[in-house]
């Protein structure tokens, strides 16, 4: 047993640096309530991509109801808060997911169950397989197992939980921060010209998330395929402008 | 009435209907999860959710009728909270009644209709095509409804309403008065609060749940505050119309807790209904037993 | 010379002005100002609408054949030509900037537009000033020709419809005339005083062909069922701002000519009287029930159409039926909220097809399936649009709300039942109608050919926002235009509506001051919550949900045709054009006759008509 406790299962990636104080202890009281709510109420949307998926209505429903932690499944990726990915990731399928995740509002988190996620399991020899889902996205909890079992996957959560409630779950901003990292590793399997028609660089900009990680050569490279994806802004005069996402290289995702 | 005292009630009367509203949220999912044999969300549940929704950190707008739609969603009920008489607090009820209130419980759904269009998603728009066929479907036994009350109460005032209940005991109260529409409002109940198994507009595995199919963050908060609103008001109009009201919240508060309890109770039971079997339901039997207790309370 | 006197001279000049100036580029300004110079000389009138004047004669009267025929306004002419001289500034002032050059350039004839405008004004001024019978029917005559005139402009399928309505006015016309000759032949004058005076010593049997007559030939004009179907086509066809006129007041004079002679000469209280044997109802119930059938089957008609004027035109065809509902109960609430209804109904109509129109000229189109998403292009005209429809609606805080509900209390207070109901559903339809209306032109996808749009210009936003202006402050204090209906109330004989600024006196009142206070509070307590939430970041639409789809501009993400699928599987077998049926079947009936006519006029053989003549004439003498 004492073998099986050195495996990590967390991906350390933040060391306690999320968890800043502020000089208001009143703000910092409101800092911990926030937190102790986003903790109590996860709406998850689980990407059910492989044989991990059939462990989770156990979980959900009443031999082991998730709702009693404030776990709820949700349909959408704008209302979800914790991104589970069940099982092996094709990469066609990496594609909706990395759209899925940028679409979440942060904070969001993302969860990987089962071997596959971790290091490809039993699809290590597979040409079409994403092997490492960290490369492509920032993994907060992996929960392995070839199937974990549903108290496997509410002991995972329950991690989650006590890592949000101390402020260390803050593994969204490094998508931000080290977009273009992320980004080169998804342009090194999806081909250049790879883009979702979401806009991270303009959103890290909007929530000053950026750092000198974020832009770098593969930001480059997609800025050059990239049409500006702006929001349409109100027009009352003269100005013109052109429709976004007018883009025929979107249509090579298929 | 001193002028102080009414705007100390205005101000009073939404937040006392937010508060008992997200105890009806609680309830609502206890009870569904009790029939499903699950022990249910704890007791704070709802107020982590929508603090949680609030305070996500970045938040997806669609424009700015997204973001007025869901101003005009939460503020329209808190304007509506003060028609409607809560013991102690009669409001604005004398400057408007039954009618004026049927009328402004239109506004949230209308301002959640219009920012639901502006996100400009198909799934949104259909929810919305459904939720508004769906209001067609009970808003006419609902309305007659209405008229058999303030017909027999002789007002559309429902303070007055109240008052006239509370003259002599239960035999007073609109129950017994005129037991077929309060069976019809109990029948529709159920479809105003838009849950199962009227729900279709949501139908999360077929529209990806309607209108909230764009909502993030303090949008989707928005949309669950309406929600304890919604619930408190259907509980209360119930209340006042058919349970003699409340002249004391010790009566009060279980009456209205017993009224949304019981469609809870047995709308976990049922599979969802399509949109033209909703309105095939809700014109064929609330509307046939509507008629004969309007026929019955007109002589 | 009186106010009145004044009031049609401008308005003739106004006529001749449009005629000579309309094709220059200040014509339709100049008009537009003598708009507003007949609203001065009608404002000199203004104590008609407040009952501290009770009638202005014109100077201009004559004797035919020993009856006097006069002109002269009272509290319901002058209410009736506020709305209308109002509708006509309205729509010529947006008539007059951009919108005019593009109509000039596209070969219309800018002269015609404004002088068949002016004269439809002028002429609906005539009706409403007209003094007796005979005047009026020649008002009546006049106003139907000159809104022919401006629903056949545009030519065309414009002129086919312009056509059918001609015929419907025609037969219209006739029963009138029918109608007043019956009365001359009872009463044996053409005064109202007579008329009044004898209303109640008619026979029953008299009285109900009277009744049948006249509101059937008024009724035409109102579109109410069942000649609703030449309505919506016509007014919808008609070029820009003139739909916007049309709509808002044209049909109104039918509804005018009704209150005149059978609200206030026969009287309510006489319909009462009249039973219908082997019924429970009489001939209150009947009108109240065509009213009703005339909101719920346009309603229900508009809902299905994919053409924004026609959708308009369609829902303008069921308001009459509100307006005509509260006016049979007549009593104080129905009749005031009957009369408000006309005022509330022309300001957010005109807008509402304003909105449409500003979006036609920017986009060429009205199809609501080749639209959508301008709100970020044309807010202005948004706004405009959401407040049209709100009032359309019925919704608070706008002044549909107020008139709806007072038609609604009335029906309580009456004790109708299925009335109230009816009056219900149609609003639900208009709800469900009018949301797919803005949905469809300013919500959901911007297309990729409408990325360029641009707001309308100034000259027609801002008629729009005046428009927008009055419905939310008469909803705010219904009680401005509740002074006018009083007035009104009491100069033609009916109960008069207790009120104050904010609404009605009453148990189970209504105070609209109060609700829509209260209302804008509530909208700023949902400010306050909604900035409590963090910062939010407009995104582009097509970061958007799709299942995990990548959406790209081609990929029309939007939907719209056939917007309430549920409700037309349910409903829609029920929509069986039995009305278009009828009219085939009228129209198949008089092309026989009038065939078999002509064949025995001119080709067949004039001696079988001797024959005819003579076997007739024979059988007269030997019998």
């Amino acid at each position: 047993m004492n073998e099986l406790d050195k495996i990590p299962v967390r991906q350390e990636l933040s060391v306690a640096e999320g968890n800043v104080k502020r000089s208001n202890p009143l703000a910092n009281v409101f800092d911990e309530l926030v937190r102790f709510c986003q903790s109590r109420s996860m709406f998850m949307l689980h990407y059910c991509t492989g044989c991990g998926a059939i462990e989770l209505p156990p979980a959900m429903t009443s031999r082991f109801d998730m709702e009693r932690l404030g776990i709820q499944p949700m349909v959408t990726p704008r209302q979800a808060d914790i991104l589970l990915i069940t099982g092996y990731v094709s990469v066609k399928t990496l594609k909706r997911i990395i759209l899925t995740y940028e679409q979440m509002p942060s904070p969001k988190y993302v969860i990987g169950i089962c071997s596959c996620t971790v290091n490809g399991g039993m699809y290590w020899q597979s040409y079409a397989t994403a092997k490492v889902l960290k490369e492509y996205l920032p993994v907060d909890i992996y929960i392995a197992g070839c199937m974990p079992r549903p108290e496997a996957v509410i002991s995972g959560l329950r991690d989650l939980m006590g890592d949000i409630k101390s402020g260390r779950a803050d593994n969204w901003k490094r998508y931000f921060q080290n977009y273009d990292h992320y980004l080169g590793n998804q342009q090194k399997l999806f081909g250049e010209d790879w883009q979702t028609p979401t806009d991270i660089i303009a959103e890290a900009e909007h929530y000053g998330l950026m750092t000198d990680q974020t832009l770098g050569e593969h930001t480059a490279l997609l800025q050059k395929h990239q049409q500006p994806l702006e929001a349409l802004e109100f027009s009352l005069g003269e100005k013109r402008e052109k429709i976004q996402g007018e883009n025929p290289r979107e249509k090579n995702n298929e | 009435m001193h002028f102080y005292e009414l705007l100390v009630e205005l101000l009073l009367m939404p937040i006392l209907a937010f508060v008992i509203g997200l105890a009806m949220v609680l309830m609502m999912r206890r009870i569904g999860a009790r029939i499903q044999r699950r022990v249910g969300p704890p007791v704070l549940q709802p107020i982590y959710d929508i603090i949680k929704l609030y305070s996500k950190e970045t938040q997806i707008s669609h424009g700015l009728m997204h973001e007025i739609g869901i101003i005009m969603a939460v503020g329209g009920f808190i304007a509506a909270m003060t028609l409607l008489p809560v013991p102690g607090m009669s409001g604005l009820t004398d400057k408007g009644g039954a009618v004026t209130l049927a009328y402004m419980l239109m506004i949230p759904s209308l301002g959640m209709a219009l920012g639901v269009g502006q996100c400009a998603n198909p799934n949104g728009s259909i929810g919305i095509s459904r939720a508004l066929t769906a209001m067609l479907a009970y808003d006419i036994p609902f309305i007659l409804v209405i008229f058999g009350a303030s017909y027999v109460y002789g007002t559309t005032n429902l303070a007055e309403m109240v008052a006239i209940q509370q003259q002599q005991d239960v035999s007073s109260w609109g129950i017994v008065q005129m037991p077929l529409l309060a069976l019809t409002a109990l029948l529709i109940l159920p479809a105003t609060m838009g849950k199962h198994p009227f729900e279709i507009y949501v139908a999360p595995s077929e529209i990806a749940t309607g209108p909230m199919v764009e909502m993030s963050g303090k949008f989707m908060g928005g949309l669950f505050v309406m929600q304890c609103f919604q619930l408190y008001t259907a509980g209360v109009i119930f209340t006042t119309l058919f349970l003699g009201g409340g002249v004391y919240w010790i009566t009060f508060l279980p009456k209205i807790f017993l009224v949304v309890a019981i469609p809870m109770s047995v709308a976990y039971l049922f599979p969802r209904y399509r949109t033209e079997d909703v309105l095939r339901l809700m014109w064929k039997w609330p509307m046939l037993l509507g008629l004969i207790g309007l026929a019955v309370v007109m002589k | 010379m009186t106010a009145l006197d004044y009031l049609l001279l401008i308005s003739a000049i106004t006529v001749v002005i449009a005629l000579l100036a309309g094709n220059m580029r200040v014509g339709g300004w100049l008009v537009t100002i003598l708009y507003a110079l007949q609203g001065a000389a009608l404002l000199m009138m203004s104590g008609l609408g407040y009952s501290t004047l009770t009638v202005v004669q014109s100077s201009l009267r004559f004797n035919v054949l020993s009856e006097q025929m006069l002109w002269r306004f009272d509290a319901l002419s002058w209410f009736f030509a506020l709305i209308t001289i109002g509708a006509g500034l309205f729509c010529s002032w947006f008539a007059s900037g951009e919108w005019g050059e593009k109509y000039r350039d596209n070969g219309g004839s800018l002269r015609l537009f404004h002088g068949a405008l002016a004269l439809n004004v002028f002429t609906m001024l005539v009706l409403l000033a007209s003094g007796d019978l005979l005047t009026l029917f020649i008002g009546w005559e006049l106003v139907s020709w000159a809104s022919f005139l401006i629903m056949a402009l545009a030519g065309g399928k414009a002129f086919n419809y312009a056509m059918r309505y001609i015929s419907y006015a025609f037969a219209g016309a006739m029963a009138v005339l029918g109608g007043l000759l019956l009365i001359y032949a009872e009463v044996g004058s053409f005064d109202f005083q007579s008329l009044k005076e004898a209303a109640p010593q008619m026979q029953a049997s008299t009285l109900w062909l009277l009744v049948v007559l006249l509101t059937a030939g008024f009724g035409v004009k109102m579109a109410i069922l069942p000649f609703h179907l030449w309505q919506a086509k016509a007014y919808a066809e008609t070029p820009g701002p003139g739909a916007a006129f049309l709509g808002a007041i044209s049909s109104r004079m039918g509804l005018f000519a009704f209150i005149v002679v059978i609200v206030q000469l026969i009287g309510i209280s006489r319909l009462v009287e009249m039973e219908i044997p082997y019924t429970f109802l009489d001939a209150q119930d009947l009108l109240a029930w065509i009213a009703v059938f005339t909101i719920i089957i346009p309603t229900y008609i508009a809902l299905r159409q994919h053409d924004a004027r026609r959708l308009l035109a369609w829902h303008g065809v069921g308001q009459t039926g509100y307006m005509l509902l509260g006016l049979v109960i007549a009593n104080d609430l129905g009749s005031a909220g009957g009369l408000m209804h006309v005022f509330n109904y022309a300001s957010y109509q005109a807008m509402l097809f304003m909105a449409v129109v500003a979006v036609m000229h920017r986009t060429g189109t009205s199809d609501l399936n080749k639209l959508g998403g301008l709100f970020t292009r044309m807010p202005l005209s948004y706004l405009a649009m959401l407040i049209g429809i709100i009032g359309l609606a019925g919704l608070p805080p706008m002044n549909g709300f107020v008139s709806k509900w007072l038609i609604y209390r009335s029906l309580i207070v009456d004790g109708s039942p299925l009335l109230f109901i009816a009056a219900v559903i149609g609003t639900l339809g208009t709800i469900l109608s009018v949301y797919k209306l803005i949905h469809n032109i300013f919500l959901g996808q911007l297309r990729v050919e409408h990325a360029a749009v641009r707001e309308a210009p100034l000259s027609m936003v801002i008629p729009m926002m005046l428009l927008a202006a009055v419905v939310f402050v008469t909803g705010y204090f219904p009680g401005l235009v509740l002074d006018w209906t009083s007035a009104v109330q009491a100069s033609i004989g009916l109960p008069v509506l207790a009120h104050h600024l904010g609404g009605v006196d009453m148990k189970g009142g209504l105070d609209m001051i109060w609700i829509v206070s209260v209302l804008l509070v509530g909208f700023g307590f949902g400010t306050l919550v909604f900035f409590l939430g963090g910062r939010s970041k407009r995104v582009h639409q097509l970061d958007n949900y799709a299942g995990g789809h990548f959406l790209t501009a081609e990929t029309r993400y939007h939907y719209s045709d056939n917007f309430y699928p549920g409700l037309m599987h349910l409903i829609g077998p029920w929509y069986r054009n039995s009305f278009e049926w009828l009219e085939r079947g009228v129209i198949s009936a008089v092309d026989i006759l009038s065939t078999a006519m002509q064949g025995l006029y001119r080709n067949a053989h004039p001696s079988y008509l001797l024959l005819v003549a003579v076997v007739f004439a024979l059988s007269w003498v030997i019998v």
